[in-house]
This record gives structure tokens, sequence and C-alpha cells, in this order.
């Protein structure tokens, strides 16, 4: 249709853009013309013709994959991964109105912060009538077992997040306040990042302030977030895991602040504080940069369902031997009616009001405000307080009569369990859509963090604009689009109050450069998993080109060799060998079916998981790779007509992009301890799988034609062809081939050579308090003696063939001790959390 | 008049596996009250614990922490404490109000006692008010009836129309459906009462504790064959908090002894606890013993 249209007129020529009527329009002004801090901006936009821009658009978008950025919204249907949107246009605000914002927001905080020490201390504002009780008990993020816990520093509120919007005013209005964990800072940074080689020109000219420098005080908020005493503090982020719709924020904080990424079973609470499982021992922990909600975090005193929890949590924080950000219980600050008190609660607390208005709100606990609500509602939007009265907003506008009647019933029912908020006619701002820009609702999200006496908050932060033209909530779960957002500097980085804080900011390298445990297991897999698929691929690629060569034909040897190779195929891989004639339909199901496991498909699965799970360990280029080994066999999967070289370019393609996984490692990772266990992985890994290759062919070959055919085979999978050929020409002597294959500590494809540098990975990891080898490292040694005292030339029989149950028996010993290292491994450096369990002391 | 008692509460278990932790959670020993002093108080662990202390917790209840940090396949907490109970008092004058002026005041009044009745007076882990509550508690609640004859008279009502039963609960069973079987447990019989109040809107709190039982008629006294007890406490202002036990149909006296009080049972439970291990819990045992000292 496209190209039809494109063959018979010119391309439609852009349409200008035009704000809506009655609205704000951020860029243009009454007088219709751009705003003056817009004026740069919105020039260099008219000299890019709508083409060009949704060309910047493909490139935003193509950075944003490349770096892996995706937000998991629950109710997606297109897989748990959507890619995060970004519009390339960003939203511009300029300097001297962001000074008022920020200082606004800094107020804010800092009242809210006054507000939570009262909450979970004295209670002096539910005494003073300044809150009713209940507006705070009847809330889900307020927890009772949270009472007493405080932060050593000055401001409760550590971390805060306030989402604003403009009127049809143009004045700005707070919408909601996000204290629980608050997200978008990290999604922040990457717009930014995207944006700056989008429009690298108009991002140089435009003096924006930059980003960095929130960061750097995240950092030295964190060190100063410490308990009392301690002066050079353990940090780590503790995140719900891969599987969170922000875990891409999570890693990307965690990298860029430098502390490790941990799960709940990742750390444990001793009687002298919270630790890090790390390989072979436990580290302190003294302050947790929290991703996970409050409720979750500890199964003995919060919700005691939770796995995403660490027991006794509570109590350490309680104790102050660690300091958990934001605080357990924050989340009662996110409570929709508090914005309705606060007004008063600022008079009294601050003796003034606050400098951003609250969007107007009527608590329908207090019957003069329930019957204006009521009698409004269909213009209002209406907020329960607790989870038992619903979950999410109603706007009265978008409600049917029936609605209506039915939402006034659940106010009644418990009225003060509702707040009633005014709707908010948003501000626009441009947007790109296929037919240009156009105006679409904002909403602006301010990030602070606790400095000292004061908050320092981001210049910038992360606007979201709503995906169309209908009203309703903006928010990224409900498909938002992120848009970068510049505050222009009126003169170079004046930093505002950044400026004025005072203490230090911390630029030392994380004292913990060490891994989680949970970490370091991961990275073991994925060494594993990478080269588990990678000697995968060899050996469907050998099966495939011998299937080309002989399936079909009257060659006897030929025949006998790719049944040989078949039978290897499914021992190797673990799987049972498919019952068909044809072994085409079973190469095809050993490619594709992700159901079955052995399969290249399911391990390729594994090894994404295994990747996400360490995503803050992982250069960035890394997700280039991953992108495209997860792709590698889109083409074909699910499909029965796939043809030979359809199938031969998709295993090329994954092999290319293992390779290029084995690149990174080798040439972009640090040689740390996370170094050691993916390579650990890797080695032991292809060891075994080389064992497996051996022990599955060469028992089963004649001396002969065939023997020779299916050594040729075995070299060719265990990619060694080269390098045998120079040593013997043409001739296939078994001999040479174990030489080579297993015991040439040169040829890095021997299981000789894996063994090597094994033991170097081994030896790399801490044992504490000890001289002596560990089991892992025995087992390593063991497996390295039988290799070096063993002559070849005696598992090899008179004519050249195998001696079968002797080699077989060789192989078999070697490979034992390999398992054995790699259980002990798994036993003594992954510190493995048992299952968890709750006990009650009732017996009914 | 007062009585004073030596109370002993030990929980064991037994595990199929070894435990590589074990965190623990205890609420077993006596408030302190106007009525009832704990005079000496202590808690055993074993294997002992690599860490213990002591918090109170938002309703001013007295909470010990252990965790363990060797394996182990046994765990068992001995709480030992002697307590003085005095008689309950006469029932206050202040109880004349109506209950409807009760739940008019809540939340109106300010200060400490007004914001723990508020607390009180709203929906808890286990406990919902609900219609279905309300209907029952009706009758007790006439127009205009002194507040604490109407919780006397609802307490009373629970006491003859809920069968005590054993079997026909257990720790988890919704109220709701112990409202409809009419039977069940103390710890049953002090949730439907504290949601028939609730329901009415008044505030009411759970109690979790002891009582001295007395032996069979002509038997001996046998050592350990108490059990812990709850009941719940009704709020009057100007006068407090006035505990009914509806399972004996009683004002709670010197034979009543206070663990602590919560919104519910999750607030007050004796012992729970967190574990890690490949197996499960083969037998657990709970041995209460109360007994009188004067």
């Amino acid at each position: 249709m496209q190209s039809q249209s494109q063959s018979q007129t010119a391309p439609p020529s852009p349409s200008p853009y035009r704000p809506a009527e009655g609205r704000y329009d951020e860029m243009v002004g009454a007088d219709h013309q751009p705003r003056e801090h817009w004026a740069t901006l919105s020039a260099s936009l008219a000299e890019l013709d709508a083409e060009e821009l949704l060309r910047r658009q493909v490139e935003a978008d193509r950075l944003l994959q490349e770096d892996g950025a995706v937000y998991h919204a629950y109710e997606s249907e297109t897989g748990p991964w959507e890619p995060w949107k970004l519009d390339a246009v960003p939203v511009v605000l300029p300097s001297r109105e962001w000074t008022s914002i920020e200082h606004a927001v800094s107020q804010r905080a800092e009242l809210l912060s006054l507000v939570l020490s009262d909450l979970y201390g004295p209670r002096d504002l539910l005494r003073r009538g300044l809150l009713p009780a209940s507006v705070v008990f009847e809330h889900d993020g307020f927890l009772p077992s949270c009472q007493g816990i405080r932060l050593p520093t000055d401001h409760q509120l550590f971390s805060y997040a306030v989402d604003l919007g403009r009127d049809e005013s143009g004045a700005w209005v707070v919408l909601a306040d996000r204290t629980q964990a608050p997200s978008g800072s990290g999604y922040a940074l990457e717009n930014r990042n995207v944006m700056s080689q989008v429009l690298p020109s108009i991002y140089r000219g435009a003096d924006v302030h930059r980003l960095e420098p929130f960061f750097r005080q995240l950092r030295a908020a964190l060190v100063e977030a410490a308990p009392r005493g301690i002066e050079d503090p353990r940090i780590v982020v503790l995140t719900p895991g891969p599987w969170n719709e922000t875990a891409f924020e999570h890693a990307l904080l965690s990298s860029r602040l430098g502390y490790p990424l941990v799960e709940a079973a990742d750390l444990v609470v001793t009687g002298d504080g919270v630790h890090m499982r790390s390989p072979g021992q436990l580290e302190p922990v003294h302050v947790i940069l929290r991703r996970v909600d409050a409720s979750y975090c500890d199964p003995l005193e919060l919700r005691p369902d939770s796995q995403l929890g660490v027991a006794g949590l509570v109590e350490a924080t309680r104790r102050g031997m660690v300091s958990v950000v934001n605080t357990l219980g924050s989340g009662a600050l996110e409570n929709p009616a508090l914005m309705r008190f606060l007004p008063d609660i600022a008079q009294h607390l601050l003796g003034h009001d606050l400098d951003l208005p609250c969007v107007p709100a009527w608590w329908c606990g207090d019957e003069t405000e329930l019957a204006y609500a009521l009698e409004h509602l269909d213009e209002l939007v209406l907020r329960p307080i607790s989870r038992a009265a619903g979950k999410s907003s109603i706007f009265g506008a978008q409600c049917s009569a029936a609605e209506l009647d039915d939402l006034k019933r659940r106010i009644l029912h418990h009225p003060s369990r509702w707040v009633a908020q005014a709707p908010l006619d948003l501000s626009d701002v441009p947007t790109l859509t296929p037919g240009g820009l156009a105006p679409r609702r904002n909403v602006l999200r301010s990030f602070a963090v606790a400095r000292g006496e004061g908050f320092a908050v981001m210049p910038g932060g992360l606007t979201r604009v709503a995906p169309n033209d209908d009203p309703g909530p903006i928010s990224s779960q409900a498909g938002a689009i992120a848009k970068d957002t510049w505050v222009i500097a009126s003169e170079p980085e004046a930093t505002g109050s950044l400026a004025l804080l005072g203490g230090p900011l911390s630029e030392e390298a994380n004292p913990l450069g060490s891994l989680s445990a949970g970490a370091a297991e991961n990275l073991w897999w994925l060494g594993r998993y990478a080269e588990r698929t990678e000697a995968l691929v060899r050996l469907l690629r050998v099966v495939h080109d011998r299937r080309n060569e002989f399936h079909g034909s009257n060659d006897v040897a030929g025949i006998a060799t790719l049944n040989v190779l078949r039978d290897a195929l499914a021992t190797v891989s673990d799987t049972q060998r498919g019952m068909s004639d044809d072994p085409w339909s079973e190469v095809l199901s050993m490619v594709t079916d992700g159901a079955r496991a052995g399969t290249l498909a399911h391990g390729i699965q594994a090894l994404l998981e295994s990747a996400h799970g360490v995503r803050d360990q992982l250069s960035g280029d890394t997700w280039l790779v991953i992108g495209d080994l997860d792709r590698g066999l889109s083409g074909i999967r699910g499909r029965a007509n796939v043809r030979a070289p359809e199938l031969q370019r998709s295993l090329q393609r994954t092999l290319q992009g293992l390779l290029a996984l084995q690149g990174l490692g080798a040439e972009s990772m640090m040689r740390d301890l996370a170094w050691t266990f993916l390579d650990g992985g890797r080695r032991i890994e292809r060891a075994l799988q080389m064992i497996g290759l051996l022990r599955g062919t060469i028992p089963s070959a004649p001396a002969g034609l065939t023997g020779s055919l299916v050594l040729e085979s075995v070299v060719t999978a265990a990619e060694s062809i080269v390098t045998y050929r120079r040593r013997s020409r043409l001739h296939w002597h078994l001999e040479t081939v174990l030489e080579l294959l297993l015991l040439d500590e040169d040829n890095p494809r021997s299981v000789a050579f894996q063994l090597k540098q094994l033991a170097l990975d081994l030896g790399a990891v801490p044992n504490p308090g000890s001289t002596r080898l560990r089991s892992d490292q025995k087992r390593v040694l063991e497996a390295t003696t039988a290799l070096r005292t063993c002559d070849p030339s005696e598992l090899v029989g008179p004519y050249g063939g195998a001696k079968v149950a002797e080699l077989d028996a060789f192989l078999a010993g070697v490979e034992h001790q390999l398992r054995e290292a790699s259980e002990a491994v798994e036993r003594d450096h992954f510190l493995l959390r048992l299952p968890q369990q709750r006990i009650t002391g009732e017996i009914r | 008049m007062s009585s004073k008692y030596k109370i002993t509460h030990r929980t064991s278990y037994w595990y199929e596996a070894n435990v590589s932790a074990s965190y623990g959670r205890m609420r077993l020993l006596p408030r302190d009250l106007a009525r009832q002093t704990c005079l000496e108080s202590s808690i055993s662990v074993d294997p002992s614990p690599g860490d213990h202390s002591q918090y109170l917790d938002l309703f001013g209840n007295r909470v010990d922490y252990v965790s363990i940090h060797d394996p182990h396949r046994t765990l068992s907490i001995t709480a030992e404490s002697i307590v003085e109970v005095q008689a309950a008092p006469p029932l206050p004058l202040a109880g004349n109000v109506s209950w409807e002026s009760v739940r008019d005041g809540i939340g109106r009044i300010g200060g400490d006692e007004d914001v723990l009745a508020v607390q009180f007076s709203l929906d808890s882990p286990m406990v919902e008010a609900s219609e279905a509550f309300e209907a029952y508690a009706r009758p007790s609640f006439t127009a205009g009836r002194p507040v604490v004859e109407a919780v006397l008279d609802l307490s009373s009502r629970i006491h003859r129309d809920f069968e005590f039963s054993q079997s026909a609960t257990s720790v988890d069973t919704p109220i709701e459906q112990v409202l409809e079987q009419r039977k069940g447990v103390c710890q049953d019989f002090a949730h439907v009462g504290i949601a028939c109040l609730r329901s009415m809107g008044l505030p009411a709190r759970y109690v979790s504790g002891y009582l001295e039982t007395d032996p069979p008629p002509g038997g001996v006294r046998l050592v350990g064959a108490d059990v812990s007890h709850a009941w719940l406490s009704a709020f009057v202002p100007g006068a407090g908090w006035i505990d009914v036990d509806p399972t004996n149909d009683q004002v709670p006296g010197h034979r009543h002894i206070v663990t602590a009080f919560g919104r519910d049972y999750t607030d007050v439970s004796p012992f729970s606890g967190v574990i890690y291990t490949r197996g499960r819990t083969s037998s657990l045992e709970v041995v209460v013993d109360v007994l009188g000292l004067e």
C-alpha cells in the first residue's frame, strides 16, 4: 500500500505542529510562537523534515535495543519484555523555572520526611488531629512492624520522586508522591544517553544540565546513610530479580553506582548484621538500596509468604546494624489521602505553605467532603486508600451511569477508604507520531535524594507522554512513552542547589568489588550454557553436512558414520534419539524445539536467563550480542518447512553470536571474580562436552573407512581440523586424535587445556582461613593427573581402533572427577539458601 | 485479692532434615498492666541462638527475636515467668454511656487514647467487619443501651450460640466460616466478638494469654495440660479497655494472665518463625503449664 501511494504521489508533506485548543502547550505560547526556551530546539526541529525525524526515532529505538533497555509491562501481550519507548523529541525547561521547581520539590521532600519520622515515631500529627488516624492505618504502605526504625541521617526519607503536571494556566501541580522505592531515575539516565547520540549537535548546542552529578549525589547519600561508626560502608542494590518490571533500571543503577546487585537469597542476617553471600565467604553489608516493596522484605516480620525477603532484616534495621533505603515503611507516604492534609501539616511543621500546590482533593471520611465528592462523581478522579477498596484510580468522566452508581455504592460502603481528586487538564508537548509532531499530554517525574541537611534534585527528570489522545492515567504500565527532559542552563553548569550542598562527593571505587553468590552462580551457568550451545551447534553442523553427503546414498561407511553421529547427538545433548528415519526432522527438532530439554533453543533460553540475572556484570555491548542470539533462531522457530540453507544460516548466526559473546568475555571483562566464574563454567563445560563427544563416537566406531570418517567428523566438531591436518595430513589415527583432543595442553579445545585453565580459575576463588586445596580443586587436580599420566597408545588396539572398554572407562573416570568438581563448586561457592519455610507454634 | 502463677510455655520442633538457619519471633512473656505484674521472666532456646534480642512492638508487647545459624535438627523454646494478677476491678461507671456515643466519638477526640481506639476499630488481617457480623451483633446493641452491658450481652450470646470444638477450625479458618458453623475455639470466639464490635463501629482488640484451669473433678492436676487462651477487649472512653472472655462467659479476673494484645491473632501469635531446610517439620509439641503459687 505504502509503496503504491509513494509511486503515485509525492510523500505527504509534514503537517506543521498544531497545538491543541484550550490546553497549555509546552512549546508554543499563546502568541502561536515558540516559547523563548524552546526557540533553539524548535528551529532545529523545523530544519529536520518529518522523514528525518522518523529516522532519528529509528536510531533511538536501535540504541535502546542495543542497550537492552526494556520495561516489563505485566499486562503485556507481546511477551515479558517491552522495549523501553522513548520519543526522539525532548522536552525543554528553562533554568529559571527549574530553580523554582527544584526548590519546591526539595521543600516537599523535607516535609514528607518529617511526616515519615512522625508516623513511625511519636505520631503527633495523629494525636493533634492534623491527619486522621484511619487514613494512616488503613493504607497498605503503613507497616506496624516498622515502628521505631530510624536512619542515622537528618532525613528519614532517603529518596523521593514526585509526579508533576501543568494545569491549563501553566502552573505546576503535584499529582502523586513516590516514596516506596521510587523508580525512573535510571531510565532518565538511559534516555539522556540515547538522546545525546540521536540529536548530538542539538544537544551540544543547547547547554543541557547534565544528569551525572545527581548520581554522584546519590552515591554520597548512600555513604552518608550508613550506620554510625562505619567509615567505609559496603553498599548493595536489592532487586526482586530479573523479571521485575524495572529490572533493567536496577542493573543500570547498580553498575553505574558500582555496587553489587543482589537478590534476597544473596543476603543473610546474623547476630552481627547483614551479610552478602559471596563465593566462599560472607561479606558485611551496611547499606541496602531497596528496590523490593517493603512488605516483601522480611518473611519473619512482614509478609510471611514472601520469597523476595531476608529473614531478620526488620530486626537488623531496627537495631541500626544496617540502613535500608528507602526505610521499610516509607510507602506510607504514597497514601493518596495524605495530599488532602498536607497543606495544614506544612503550616504546622514548616510554618508556611508549600510552594507547589497539590491537586485539589476531598477525603470521603469527612461528611461534607463526601457529599461534595458524590455530587461531582462524574468529574472527579476517585482513588482508593487501601487495597481492600480497590487497586486503581477511577476516572468519573469515563464512567457510564451504571458504573457511577456502582462506584457510589462502593464509596458509601466504606467512605473513609476513598479520596477524590480534581482531574487536571495536563499540558501538551510535541510528540513524534507517524503523521508528524502531535500534542500529547505529559507528566514529569522529578527525583530527589537526601544530602546532609537538604535534598539534591536531579536537574531534569523522566517525562512521560500519553501514547495517544485519550484521557486517562499516564504511566509506563499503561503504555506511556518517555521523553528526555532538558533543563537548559542559562550559564554553563549552573548547578543550583547542588553546588550549595557541602560534603564530599565520593568518587572512590566501591570497596566491595566482590560478587554475590547468586551472581557467581549465574555467571558460572552463563559460561556453561554458552559452551554447551556452542558444542551443540558445531555437532549439529557436522550432522547436517554428513546428512547432505550421505542421506539416501549407497555409501555404507557414510551411512554408518551418520548413524554414529546421530547417536552421539542424542548422548551429548542428553536427549532421546528421534525415531524418525530421516535425520532431517531430528536435526530440526534439536535446533528449534524450545520445549525439549537439551535442544539448542532450550540451551539458548537458559543462557539468556542466566545473562538477565547478571546484567549488571556484563558490558553494555553484551546486549548487542544477547539480542542477536535471541533473534538467531526466530526465523525458523515453530516452522515445519524449513529448508536446508535456512537452517544452515540460523546455525551460522547462532554460532557467530556465541563467538561474539566469547570474544566479549575475553576482551571486555575485568579479570576479577566475576570473570573467574564465567570462565570456570566455560572450561568445565567445554571439557565435559569434549569427553561426551569422544565417549559418544569413538568406542562405537569400527576401524577402517567408517572409523576414519567418524574421526574426521569428531575433529571437525571439535574445531581442530586445521591443526589435525597440519599434523597428520590425510591419515586418521585414533592415537593422534586422542593426543590432540584429550591430552595436548596447547590445544585450546583439548580437555587438558580446559583443566589447566580451570585450575587457575578455581585458584583465584578466595579460600579464607585455609591454604589447603578445596575439594573442587582436588578433583580437578586428580583429573589433570589422570590425563598427564595416561599413555594414549594403551587405549588404542592393534589395528588402530579403540580398546573400547578401556577407553570408555578412562574417559568415564575423568568425567566423574569433573562432575564432582562442578558439584563442589556449586555447593561450596554459591552458598545456596535452602528452601524457606514458615513455622508457627500452634498445634490445631 | 491477688494470685501468683508460674507459667511455663515450651514449643519444640523436630525436623526431617538439617535446618541451616532459623529465625523466630515470640510474644511469650506477660505484660505489665495495671492489674498484673510480671515478677520474673526468661526465654531459653535450644540449640543456643547466635542472636537474641527483645523489643516492644507498636502495641507495647514484649517481643523476643532469636536466630540460630548452626545446622540443627531440633528446636525448642521455653518461656518461663512468674506473674502476679489482681482480681478484676468493678465495672466502671463510665460504661454507662450509650454504645452509640462511643461509636460516634471515635476519631474525633484526638490524643493517644483516641488514636489507639481508631486503630482497633479498623479491619485487620484476620478480622473484617461485615453485614453478617453486624446482623449477629445487632440484638445486643439496642438503641441507647450502655456500652458495657451490650458488650457483656454479646459475649454471653457467643458463649451460648457457639460450640467449643478443637476439630472444627484451624489457625487460618476465616471468621465468616466460624460464624456460619458456630463452632470453634477461644481464638475464633475472640475474633467473632471483635468482628461484631467493629461491625457496630466500636473498637475492639484481641488479647492473648493464659487461664488457670482446675483439675477435672476428683482428678489430680496434670502438669503441662494447660493451653494458651484468648479473649477480647472493648474500649470505653474515660475508663479504658474492658476485657470479656466469650469462651467462658466471664469478665477476666485473677485467673486470666495477659501476654499481649493487638488487632487480631496475627499481631500476637506466641511464636512464628522462618527456617531454611529441604525437609519438613516432622513433629511439633507445645506444652503449657500454669501453676498457682499461692
